[in-house]
């Protein structure tokens, strides 16, 4: 069967993906953060994921708000850059793998997660920051088929924080069912605690982000249970996003290992970077090895 | 309106939530700032905003409050703050400036505001 090695968290803020299109790797007021993909490169390139199933939203790019889907993924045997109205990034279209997105549409639709399926989903940065983070060699093709699920955290009614973890626990399922040897890390998206809008702008709770990571690792289901006005209370409006880790985190064994936390706040924004390996199947790789 | 997930009356004070009668009547400006990710609309709106604004069936409200680049006036009406960050950096403001601004501060006040980054 397939089997998910790992889930990834990390920021998708713009600001980030424009440091790396001037390969400012090494800004002083960003370097704490930008430090912190270095492990993650550095891992995913040991790993060598087959896919990663990449949670993210969309931010008035490839949906409007006339037509919102709650989930939706893309089947594409490739992902255009999106034009987000100042040019598209200098990056090659990001490849999929359509044989495995079918296969995770149908088993999503069984598990009655009635996801929007398209056939072209152009990303923004919401997706193309991480991708562009977490792969950064640019004179190599995309060495990691991405499957991108863009959430509506948008426009309420947005989804329960306990229907993200779900949708992780639907996505581990989906792997499992899929063929042999297939290796899916699952990366959960967003910044954490921050709000862009109204007279709470740059509402902050660095509090918050550091328990909101704790109770990440070792104790999700009681983060699922909260409201999203608790999410937006605590860590800002726009910060009620970090649901999309619980996706994430979801999709992994209930407990796993943390190989990796980072968390930077510059700004207006809590940035965090984790890496949770899976731990279900390591038994069965230390005898194998 | 009720949701299991959200009160709107307990709020955040100057939180707005996109939902509702706010998401219907910002649809318009949403749609204008949308637009703008083409660029012929951006070198449209910047030699003749007017035009631009009667072409797109904006009401006068909606327009003046355009005219008067007042981003909070704006939220409040039901633009989304990532689709107006469209108009206003089309305008010359950037996301900080914007934000500024809707807390009722100068730049350098709010700057001076932010937390000191923390180990985590």
């Amino acid at each position: 069967m397939g089997r998910i090695i790992a889930g990834l968290g990390s920021p998708h803020a713009p600001s980030i993906g424009a440091l790396i299109d001037k390969q400012d790797w090494q800004n002083p007021a960003w370097k704490k953060l930008l430090d912190g993909y270095t492990p993650m490169q550095e891992w995913l390139a040991e790993q060598k994921p087959d896919a990663a199933i990449l949670i993210y939203n969309d931010h008035v790019t490839t949906f409007f708000f006339d037509q919102v889907p709650t989930f939706a993924m893309s089947v594409a045997a490739e992902h255009p850059i999106a034009d987000e109205g100042f040019g598209p990034r200098p990056l090659d279209p990001i490849p999929g793998n359509s044989d495995f997105a079918w296969h995770v549409a149908h088993a999503l639709v069984d598990d009655e997660f009635d996801i929007t399926i398209c056939q072209h989903m152009p990303l923004d940065h919401g997706a193309l920051t991480p991708t562009s983070a977490l792969w950064p060699d640019r004179t190599k093709p995309w060495p990691c088929a991405i499957l991108p699920i863009a959430v509506n955290v948008l426009q309420f009614p947005v989804p329960s924080p306990m229907r993200l973890f779900r949708l992780g626990q639907a996505l581990r399922r989906a792997v499992e069912s899929y063929r042999d040897d297939f290796r899916v890390v699952v990366l959960g998206t967003g910044g954490l605690s921050h709000q862009l809008h109204g007279e709470r702008f740059g509402y902050r709770n660095n509090e918050w982000d550091m328990e909101f990571l704790d109770r990440l690792e070792s104790d999700p289901h009681s983060l699922a249970s909260l409201r999203l006005q608790d999410y937006i209370e605590r860590g800002g409006a726009e910060g009620a996003e970090v649901i999309m880790w619980l996706a994430m985190r979801g999709a992994l064994s209930p407990k796993v290992r943390c190989l990796h936390r980072n968390y930077h706040g510059p700004l207006h924004t809590g940035f965090a970077q984790v890496i949770y390996e899976d731990t279900e199947h390591m038994a069965e790789k230390v005898l194998i090895s | 309106m009720h949701s299991r997930q959200i009160d709107p009356q307990a709020l955040p004070a100057g939180t707005y939530l996109n939902t509702g009668h706010a998401a219907q009547q910002g649809l318009r400006i949403n749609r204008f700032c949308y637009d703008l990710r083409h660029p012929e609309n951006r070198a449209a709106y910047t030699a003749d905003p007017e035009a631009c604004m009667e072409k797109a069936g904006l009401d006068p409200i909606d327009r003046e409050l355009i005219r008067a680049k007042d981003w909070l006036g704006l939220i409040q009406r039901g633009a989304n703050v990532f689709v107006l960050l469209r108009l206003a950096q089309l305008c010359g403001d950037g996301l900080t400036e914007t934000g500024a601004q809707m807390r009722g501060e100068t730049l350098e006040q709010y700057l001076a505001s932010r937390p000191q980054p923390t180990k985590g």
